[in-house]
């Protein structure tokens, strides 16, 4: 028996490359305001974005030579803190086909794996989808 | 009806899909829709007073022309150079605006 969705009010579906431009940074922004108002989430990563959650990551960014003292999470750490924060709001998927082909495994914890093609099961089960960074 | 909530990240710089995206939000406030096209990214550089004409039309219409006040301050742009009639908002009111019934969102 096929795996149950559950509904969710917003799916964003981030497609592009993550670091060409501000995407991440404006997908979870979005997310966070979206989950602050008790909104359900849904966020499923895409080809190089499978790349955000990996666990080689860890949890802080390489030191910033101009602010040695800071502590800039990673995009792995930022998942787990906006999935931590919001565990029966927000759900995390990433495409197992582009997981696999970049080499993105092992991802944090939190992160489920779909295949490609069952991508449009998603799209039936949110009120709404915002693709991000396809074109 | 539909009420659409349209998203532009990229801006008048970031290639021709822009300004079609914005004149998509024309189109859809003169068949009646209600829209809000809102700007981030480098999309809030086409709010800058001479940055995208089609704005102009989308205002006159009715439309909403809502500018990322956070993605406006990154680039350091003066709020004093926004399009008279554009509003300042966060992402609050964008998430606010998806969650309404019947509102449609797109992004480009």
């Amino acid at each position: 028996m096929g795996r149950q969705l559950p509904r969710a009010d917003v799916l964003l579906a981030v497609m592009g490359g993550p670091h060409v431009n501000d995407t991440v940074t404006s997908a979870v922004r979005l997310a966070q305001a979206l989950l602050e108002r008790g909104a359900t989430v849904q966020i499923w990563t895409c080809g190089h974005a499978t790349g955000l959650t990996k666990q080689s990551l860890g949890g802080s960014k390489p030191r910033n030579l101009e602010n040695w003292e800071y502590d800039y999470p990673s995009s792995a750490m930022l998942a787990k803190e906006l999935l931590d924060s919001f565990p029966e709001q927000l759900t995390w998927y990433s495409c197992r086909f582009c997981t696999e082909e970049r080499g993105s495994q092992p991802h944090i914890e939190q992160i489920r794996l779909r295949p490609p093609f069952k991508f449009t099961e998603h799209l039936d089960a949110v009120d709404n989808a915002l693709f991000l960074g396809v074109c | 009806m539909d009420e659409y909530l349209l998203i532009e990240s990229q801006g008048p710089w970031g290639g021709p899909g822009a300004d079609r995206f914005v004149a998509d939000a024309v189109r859809l406030r003169e068949s009646g829709c209600p829209v809000s096209l809102f700007l981030v990214e480098n999309g809030v550089t086409a709010a800058l007073t001479g940055g995208a004409p089609v704005l102009h039309d989308l205002l006159k219409l009715g439309g909403q022309l809502w500018v990322d006040t956070f993605s406006l301050d990154h680039r350091a742009l003066a709020r004093e150079r926004l399009l008279p009639g554009a509003q300042l908002v966060d992402m609050d009111r964008v998430a606010a605006k998806l969650l309404e019934t019947g509102v449609r969102g797109v992004w480009h």
